[in-house]
């Protein structure tokens, strides 16, 4: 097989992966919240309603597609796709496993290694922001202009604290590649502890889990949404799959953050204090380090979940006050203390 | 009424940092999705505690419940009403309508009481399941039933008619969901109390019976005046 050939099918294979995981996420989130909240959750499209966001999808496709009078046609369009196009392609530079050897030949599983992964991932979640932005701008609504705002405001605030505390990772292993930043997570260090990202920067792992909360638009900072005040913020115009574009793309996104947490600070596809490659074969290792990284994904996608019918939403102010009166002195103050030990060490 | 001043709560330092709420959070939710869970795999009629799934799940109805209607037979399949009314008057929806007849030659078998019900229509769209009906019926003939389920395509199709209100009751006695019959008014229950007691207690007691005995002779009295309560 050519180069290219291999390329392709790990492309649509990831891409199809990203959309199952993204499906089954939409039931999960119904399922779980019902549980922790004493109800049933959809439970009647087949067992146990898996089937469920497939009756979804199929309501969503049959819709009348309303676009609003006034509202800036092709701007409006725009929206959902600049939405969920970044949400898909973020997944390009994710390394979802080690390597598999099949015929010989050795398949990095990963769509395409860049060596500035790194910037590409941030590089496209700010361009996600545009989509919610111009969607709520463009929909020639009150709700949707109020929720556009909030975005922009919000996305701005938290970009900040998330690349500082991306910054502490990227002087810690000196490079921009996800690849070479999940390859020198493994072994241990101080002889007992995983050599992990969340080990060596616990603050700006928190830094930037609560900034990829903000990112997601997930409660506790569900801003531009707010069901409570803005009926649905920026995609209130919305109907038919654009407005399931906006929600699919959320869970897109979703599945992608938690591969970067994993990746970066969660030692990717290894085991902790465990070599699969010793004993397991070359096509088999694939598969399972496939498998660990999406345990990994698993439990921080069931976290967003978690956390969403735990916190009630912030305030607006509140959530300003927290981006920049708490988090960005913290990411600074922790890049220079990164700093210095890795100038200290080196 | 004095105000109270606002005491603004103080935070402490974990509560500032935020992160422990929210695991303490976290960690209540945890609970209930883990109850939850286990409760959905035990075996019973419903999946989760609070929850019924209900076409397939119903909720035990007591046996005091008051739904649908029925017209009772006895043990011989006679009909146990004889048409006084006695439920209609008693409605305050003025939903039931009946008229009294008698039967027809060769078919006396069939009635438990020398007079039976002609007619005998409730309305069940007007009927608020109040129960008075049942308690007026001299003979027990009119009984609520545990149907819930009431509703029709047509409005017309509310009106019960007696053919109806006695496959109500078939259908109950074949699925053994009938009450059981009313227990007798004690008429002589002896006073087991202390005898400083006795003497206040007299007086309510023939004062009881007394209105007893005129709400009988009340009903008799309608009974015979009334030939067919047709309003």
């Amino acid at each position: 097989m050519a180069d290219w050939q291999i390329d392709l099918i790990k492309v649509v294979f990831i891409w199809a992966w990203a959309l199952l995981i993204a499906v089954v996420m939409t039931w999960v989130e119904r399922r779980a919240s019902a549980m922790m909240q004493d109800r049933l959750g959809p439970n009647r499209a087949g067992p146990f309603g898996l089937l469920q966001p497939l009756a979804d999808g199929i309501k969503l496709f049959t819709k009348e597609d309303i676009i609003p009078e006034r509202a800036r046609k092709i701007l409006f369009i725009l929206g959902p796709i600049l939405f969920a196009l970044p949400a898909f392609s973020t997944y390009a530079v994710v390394p979802f496993g080690d390597k598999i050897v099949i015929g010989g030949k050795e398949i990095i599983l990963q769509v395409s290694d860049v060596n500035i992964g790194f910037l590409y991932v941030l590089a496209l979640s700010a361009i996600a922001v545009y989509g919610m932005v111009i969607g709520g701008w463009a929909s020639n609504s009150k709700y949707s202009i109020l929720g556009g705002l909030r975005a922009t405001a919000q996305l701005i605030s938290y970009e900040v604290p998330m690349g500082l505390a991306l910054l502490t990772i990227v002087l810690l292993y000196g490079t921009f590649s996800l690849r070479e930043i999940v390859l020198q997570q493994q072994g241990t260090f101080l002889g007992f502890l995983p050599n992990w990202g969340f080990f060596k920067q616990p603050v700006g792992f928190i830094i930037f889990l609560v900034a990829a909360y903000a990112e997601a638009n997930r409660v506790p900072f569900d801003l531009p949404e707010c069901e409570s005040e803005l009926v649905t913020g920026y995609h209130t115009e919305y109907g038919s799959m654009r407005l399931g574009l906006y929600l699919f793309g959320e869970y897109v996104n979703l599945v992608a953050l938690s591969a970067i947490t994993v990746s970066l600070f969660f030692g990717g596809w290894a085991l902790p204090y465990v070599d699969m490659g010793k004993f397991l074969g070359p096509v088999s290792y694939g598969i399972a380090s496939f498998l660990v990284f999406f345990l990994k994904q698993a439990f921080f996608l069931f976290l967003f979940v978690w956390v969403r019918w735990t916190v009630p939403r912030f305030r607006y102010d509140q959530l300003m006050g927290l981006g920049w009166k708490a988090l960005i002195p913290l990411g600074l103050v922790n890049l220079f203390v990164t700093a210095l030990l890795v100038q200290l060490t080196t | 009424m004095p105000r109270r001043p606002v005491v603004k709560k103080e935070y402490t330092l974990g509560e500032r940092v935020y992160l422990v709420e929210i695991a303490k959070g976290l960690r209540l939710t945890w609970k209930h999705f883990v109850f939850n869970i286990k409760a959905s795999f035990q075996k019973g009629p419903h999946t989760v505690p609070t929850c019924w799934q209900y076409p397939e799940d119903r909720r035990e109805i007591a046996p005091i419940f008051r739904g649908a209607h029925m017209l009772q037979l006895n043990d011989k399949g006679q009909e146990l009403c004889v048409g006084c009314g006695m439920c209609a008057r008693a409605c305050p929806a003025k939903c039931i309508t009946v008229k009294r007849g008698k039967p027809a030659e060769g078919e006396e078998d069939k009635y438990a009481g020398k007079t039976m019900c002609s007619t005998f229509e409730i309305d069940m769209l007007r009927c608020i399941f109040c129960g008075n009906c049942e308690k007026a019926c001299p003979k027990n003939a009119i009984v609520l039933g545990q149907d819930y389920e009431l509703a029709e395509y047509e409005p017309g199709l509310c009106i019960y008619d007696k053919k109806r209100l006695i496959s109500n009751f078939l259908k109950a006695k074949a699925e053994g969901r009938l009450k059981p019959p009313p227990a007798p008014i004690p008429i002589d229950a002896p006073p087991v109390k202390k005898k400083a007691a006795v003497k206040k207690t007299e007086p309510g007691k023939t004062k009881a019976k007394g209105g007893e005995r005129a709400e009988k002779g009340k009903g008799t009295s309608v009974k015979e005046e009334d030939k067919g309560p047709d309003k």
